[in-house]
């Protein structure tokens, strides 16, 4: 971990309420900014966030009756009437399914579409792109655990933005730390926080610990992982894959640090832990 | 779809050749004096070994192993043409996974056993080679305090569940 006296700068966030859980937009105080002026861009991009997140919420959700993805499951709707968006996701999440060899599904095991698996990834995705659009340079964007990153808390710094992860075991208690962004890919980690693998932008954890009913184990029986978090360059990859690694267990996390640049956190049943070399001291 | 599919992996088996053609070029740097010197023939079919390993190897990081033996091949084949038998030791490599030196047996001009001599980093850890996933013990991953991160992840919290949790917490600090 950084010193403290290196977060010198404050952060200000702002929250809403979309799909299930609870995003929040944190940006660093910008000194050359007037304190108003800084305040008004925040609101305007939390704006800019929670209309994108609501939209596709709209589209998604299987929580209203209305919407496009209940509609595909009650049968009134086919995939190829769907929207383009509707269909755009499909396509995204059933090649994730060839990637992870079923471990990463669309599929309920009823056989009705889901797509909440890569949903919220994807709309943390295009929230960041918007940011950026929008001139913004350093921020942090946690939406219900899943993290997105820009830039350093410290601006014009290398200073990594410092997430914790919970302890599935005593959510009040952080299991691990993680450095994201900060020092541009390629450029030597700065001190304290290192990760072996570089930085990364997106760290996402999925686990049975809060609301797992949306992951289905590929084998009968309990999940072997109770929470996994995989760090990786960008959130629909972390979002991905954690949820596939706790579907599929030990083979898939293997399959996963293999096969993608990623780093990876897993907490067993037992309370073990499996750790890359990114999440190690 | 298809396509795209097509092109990842087409985009994957590069960077995986790619992997080995660094070990190979890295080869060439350290060896080119003593290569150029050794018998032709040799040489280049030992790097020839050293390629086709990696590319068919399935993961990088099994490649960078790969060619590391590529490695002692050549030094061995420079060091003693490999006509006879016997056993080779390479040179240290420093690679993206730490410090690597290898042995090679060879006999009647085959290399029939590749040991690792020197398998650590600068750390003085046991190097990674792959991107395992290992156990570990809980201090011995990154540490963090709920007082000195600047966001929480954890698996998907629901709005309830959000009211009292850490991210909760750093988020009314930040209004």
């Amino acid at each position: 971990m950084q010193p403290t006296s290196e977060t010198a700068h404050r952060l200000r966030a702002r929250t809403f309420t979309c799909m299930g859980t609870v995003t929040s937009l944190a940006v660093p105080t910008d000194a050359h900014k007037a304190p108003q002026a800084a305040a008004d861009e925040l609101e305007a991009a939390t704006a800019v966030v929670e209309r994108l997140f609501t939209e596709l919420d709209s589209i998604f959700s299987l929580y209203r009756p209305d919407s496009e993805a209940s509609r595909l499951v009650r049968g009134e709707l086919t995939l190829p009437e769907a929207s383009a968006e509707m269909r755009a996701r499909y396509e995204e999440a059933a090649e994730w399914r060839l990637l992870t060899e079923g471990a990463f599904t669309p599929e309920r095991p009823d056989g009705a579409l889901d797509l909440s698996g890569i949903v919220k990834g994807h709309a943390i995705r295009e929230a960041g792109m918007s940011l950026l659009a929008l001139g913004m340079a350093n921020w942090c964007l946690n939406a219900g655990g899943d993290v997105l990153v820009s830039g350093s808390p410290n601006p014009d710094t290398d200073v990594p933005w410092r997430a914790g992860i919970v302890d599935p075991a005593d959510r009040r208690t952080l299991l691990a730390g993680f450095p994201l962004g900060g020092a541009a890919l390629g450029s030597a980690p700065p001190d304290g926080m290192v990760a072996d693998g570089g930085t990364r932008a997106a760290l996402a954890t999925s686990g049975s610990a809060e609301r797992g009913d949306h992951i289905w184990s590929v084998a009968a029986g309990a999940a072997e992982f109770r929470q996994v978090s995989v760090a990786a360059a960008d959130v629909v990859t972390a979002d991905v894959l954690a949820t596939a690694i706790v579907a599929g267990g030990v083979p898939m996390l293997n399959r996963a640090t293999a096969m993608w640049d990623i780093e990876a956190l897993a907490v067993s049943a037992n309370g073990e832990l499996l750790a890359t070399g990114g999440f190690r001291r | 779809m298809r396509i795209r599919a097509a092109v990842s992996a087409a985009l994957a088996s590069a960077g995986i050749l790619l992997v080995g053609w660094q070990s190979g070029v890295h080869v060439a740097d350290t060896r080119s004096a003593v290569a150029a010197a050794a018998a032709g023939n040799q040489a280049s079919g030992t790097g020839t070994t050293g390629t086709s390993g990696a590319a068919s190897s399935e993961s990088a990081a099994s490649s960078g192993t790969t060619g590391s033996s590529g490695t002692a091949g050549a030094s061995g084949a420079a060091g003693a043409a490999a006509k006879a038998g016997g056993t080779y030791d390479g040179d240290v490599v420093q690679t993206r996974f730490g410090t690597v030196q290898v042995q090679i047996t060879v006999k009647a001009g085959e290399i029939t056993d590749v040991t690792a001599l020197k398998l650590t980093d600068a750390e003085g850890r046991s190097a990674q080679i792959s991107n395992y996933a290992a156990p570990v013990l809980r201090d011995e991953v990154l540490q963090a305090q709920s007082a000195d991160v600047q966001t929480v992840g954890g698996a998907t919290v629901t709005s309830d569940a959000y009211l009292t949790s850490l991210q909760a917490a750093l988020d009314a600090a930040n209004l």
